[in-house]
């Protein structure tokens, strides 16, 4: 008895040790994925940590992109990657800084907002660590996240997370999500500290105007939508139906509700002179009720199970066969994007950014992301930025 | 995908079955059945999918290990015994004070935390030795233990079923002071003078008789320091949040034990109670790791879409009409896990009909709990069981909380119902 006993324990054991070096070296490649970019040399590449030395070599000291035109005007921050799982809008980010050319003003891109949320992928959530984005040279490979930062750069989390400055109470672990952590703090948790080095960025670049760029749940009632600081109402009104009458897709506007506190949309506006928007695509894979999870659902937006809620009036964004593939997403972040800056033009002539050699919405699904993404293989080395 | 996910469920329900028929443990069960899940799904060695699940409840473990060894550290050292035998002298004569004050008991460490397990482990031994003196019988106070513990888990300032299905849906944990309050109060009154107004006045002499003598030097200051360290760092965290660095309740627990073991009158043998607490929450940690695995094998599947559009697709009056019975059986599965699943969904859907999503939520909150006493996992109801030590089968068990559970669910479904005009009580 007592030998099957020591048996049954050994193979149990075993069979856990198993698990746990499979699991481990899944969980280091993940971690520790080199993605790549490849800038032009009018592409300058700083670190988060240079705007505030708090955050300097831990795994948030970002790369900061920097294009800056020939004429001075405006300057745009754009924020892909706030939350890793989302990751329209990274992909957007990504197509700026490896296409944007800049005439006029100055355009500053962050790949991963919240880096150490690219590293890890939620417990029960089933996500894959990974996604390819077709392209001519065969594929290139982004790593997946999560809404939160990485419990192993953030741990523990409180009971209650009490934002700051504000004191209002949210759930303990949106400690660890950076939308909710704005406008962060010097000597705070790792999130927070990395939205005080993004105010840091925003003071010392005198940004004009922030765009954080997200996707959504279906069944989320903030969706397909821009939402506005009171600030930036005006201007997302004139985005809205510039894209609307001319780009074949429409996106709504909402205006940041003034008691809720810690996202980019109020808390940007509220601690500095950007105006702050913040952009929502919808994402399928991010409903409770999604089927099979995978890379393939991440990047076709297809679910019948979506389909079905959305048959029985659930979801506040339309979902057919076609779903919302990865093209479509992201193209309406870049149109999103330079209509923005067209419209910020028309409201301020006196301080204007131009941009160019952006792909917009019709573009980017008729060619593909991958149409846009550099080839870092036939890259010279000089010009690749490992994010 | 209806076929898809439809086939892995029949296997992941098959295997769990055919699992409990060879005698495997519950928690072996659900392994298998999410193993055999993920297999039947294409999934040939889903290893990250298992690990990634099983650290789904890592930080729950972590505070059950923490408070159940500070709570056998103060048993040992004579704390517990001093603590029951001081509230027997001072309140015997008046039953309706000493249940009112074994309410509020119960409710605080769960309300602090929220996790009924760590109201279980912290305050129901205590408990239930002064009801048992009371006259009250095992089974009943097992009841009383179980539904109060459920209930202070729900209890404001800490939801963790509101919190987490706030952040699903991205709205503020904001307005849920009153509407998980008033309900979680009512029905801890309701059940306390249900279960335990019957019984006999207490005897005190044999009382004493009965009950272990605490060491000579036992005091107060030795029991209450570790108390005051695990509330002052809560109170401090609360009241000074960005002053304060966050040590998270593992911490407070191990440091209130640590305290607890240097004040303790007699010497204590610290490995022999680590390592029997460890034994003693084996099965509990168990289940709640194979409870992360199956969440996630069922998310990777679809098996969790498929369930969850199944349920909220339903007519609205029965979405409605059997979340008394749907969210506790959920519970029992998925226990936490379950707001995430299920809660979002939910939250959204009376949203969408008009419905004030926080009073809705703070209701739900309320009968979340329930399931902690179901079959398969049952985490709350075994642990209160095993704290308690009622001869009865577990089913009397169930049997004896019906009445009050009934009454705790239909306050949350009309707070549902009624959600709308609650709303006054958000303040919002």
């Amino acid at each position: 008895m007592k030998t099957k006993s020591i048996i049954r324990k050994v193979l149990l054991s075993t069979a856990g040790l198993v698990i746990v070096v499979f699991a481990g070296i899944e969980f280091y490649q993940h971690r520790h994925y080199k993605e790549t970019v490849v800038i032009g040399d009018w592409v300058e590449v700083k670190k988060l940590g240079d705007y505030f030395e708090g955050i300097q070599g831990s795994v948030n000291d970002c790369n900061v992109f920097i294009i800056e035109g020939d004429e001075p005007g405006a300057t745009s921050l754009i924020l892909g990657g706030s939350h890793p799982e989302e990751p329209a809008g990274r992909l957007a980010a990504w197509l700026m800084v490896e296409n944007a050319r800049i005439q006029t003003g100055k355009l500053i891109v962050v790949l991963s907002a919240n880096r150490s949320g690219t590293t890890v992928t939620r417990p029960s959530g089933a996500y894959p660590t990974k996604y390819t984005i077709p392209t001519s040279w065969g594929g290139q490979t982004f790593r997946m996240g999560d809404r939160w930062s990485n419990p192993l750069d953030q741990w523990p989390d409180p009971e209650v997370y009490i934002h700051c400055p504000s004191g209002q109470n949210l759930a303990y672990v949106d400690i660890r999500n950076l939308n909710r952590t704005w406008p962060g703090r010097a000597n705070g948790t790792l999130t927070e500290k990395t939205c005080y080095a993004y105010m840091q960025l925003i003071e010392k670049e005198k940004v004009d105007l922030v765009i954080d760029m997200h996707e959504a749940e279906l069944q989320y009632p903030v969706i397909n939508t821009i939402v506005a600081h009171e600030n930036g109402q005006e201007l997302a009104t004139l985005v809205s139906m510039m894209l609307t009458d001319f780009e074949g897709f429409s996106i709504g506007t909402e205006f940041s509700p003034k008691n809720l506190h810690g996202l980019s949309h109020r808390e940007i506006g509220d601690h500095s002179d950007a105006v702050s928007l913040l952009f929502e695509a919808p994402e399928p894979f991010l409903d409770a009720t999604r089927g099979i999870t995978g890379e393939k659902q991440l990047l076709e937006g297809k679910d019948e199970f979506v389909i079905k809620a959305g048959e029985h009036g659930l979801l506040f964004a339309p979902m057919d066969e076609n779903g919302w593939p990865i093209d479509v997403r992201v193209g309406r972040h870049t149109s999103t994007i330079l209509q923005t800056f067209e419209s910020w033009n028309e409201y301020y002539p006196e301080k204007l950014i131009v941009c160019f050699d952006v792909p917009r919405y019709a573009e980017v699904i008729k060619n593909g992301i991958g149409f846009y993404l550099k080839n870092h293989e036939e890259a010279d080395n000089k010009t690749i930025v490992f994010e | 995908m209806y076929q898809a996910a439809g086939i892995v469920l029949g296997v992941m329900v098959l295997i769990y079955i055919i699992s409990l028929r060879f005698k495997l443990s519950t928690e072996l069960a659900m392994l298998m059945a999410a193993i055999g899940g993920a297999v039947s799904a294409g999934h040939w060695f889903p290893a990250r999918h298992i690990a990634e699940g099983a650290i789904t409840y890592l930080d729950i473990n972590l505070i059950f290990i923490s408070a159940t060894l500070f709570m056998n550290i103060l048993k040992e050292s004579g704390g517990i015994a001093f603590i029951i035998r001081s509230i027997i002298k001072t309140f015997h004569k008046s039953r309706v004070l000493l249940l009112i004050l074994l309410m509020i008991i119960l409710l605080i460490p769960g309300a602090l935390t929220g996790a009924g397990s760590v109201t279980v482990l912290i305050t129901g031994g205590l408990v239930a030795v002064v009801l048992n003196y009371m006259g009250i019988k095992k089974i009943r106070i097992a009841a009383i233990i179980f539904l109060i513990a459920g209930l202070s888990a729900a209890a404001p300032p800490v939801s963790l079923w509101a919190m987490m299905t706030a952040a699903g849906v991205n709205m503020p944990y904001v307005g849920f002071f009153l509407p998980l309050l008033i309900p979680c109060v009512l029905g801890a009154l309701f059940t306390i003078f249900f279960l335990g107004w019957k019984g006999t006045k207490i005897d005190v002499d044999k009382a004493f008789k009965e009950l272990p003598s605490p060491p000579e030097k036992m005091n107060w200051w030795r029991i209450i320091v570790p108390f005051l360290i695990f509330f002052g760092l809560i109170f401090i965290g609360r009241k000074w949040p960005h002053n304060t660095p966050i040590v998270g309740m593992p911490l407070m627990f191990l440091l209130a034990g640590l305290s607890s073991y240097l004040l303790s009158p007699k010497k204590l043998k610290l490995f022999k109670i680590s390592a029997d607490t460890i034994k003693q929450l084996l099965p509990l940690i168990g289940t709640l790791t194979a409870v992360g695995i199956l969440v996630q094998i069922m998310t990777l599947t679809g098996v969790r879409g498929l369930l969850a559009i199944m349920f909220i697709t339903l007519p609205t009056f029965l979405v409605i009409g059997s979340l008394f019975v749907f969210l506790p059986i959920t519970e029992s599965v998925l226990m936490y896990g379950s707001a995430a699943v299920f809660g979002v969904p939910l939250v959204l859907l009376f949203n969408t009909m008009g419905l004030n999503p926080i009073v809705a939520l703070a209701g739900m909150s309320i009968i979340w709990p329930l399931g902690d006493a179901l079959p398969p996992t049952a985490i709350i109801g075994r642990l209160t069981v095993d704290v308690v030590g009622p001869k009865e089968k577990y089913s009397q068990f169930l049997k004896t909380c019906l009445v009050p559970s009934i009454v705790i669910a239909i306050i949350g479904t009309l707070m549902v119902i009624f959600s709308k005009d609650l709303g006054f009580l958000t303040g919002i």
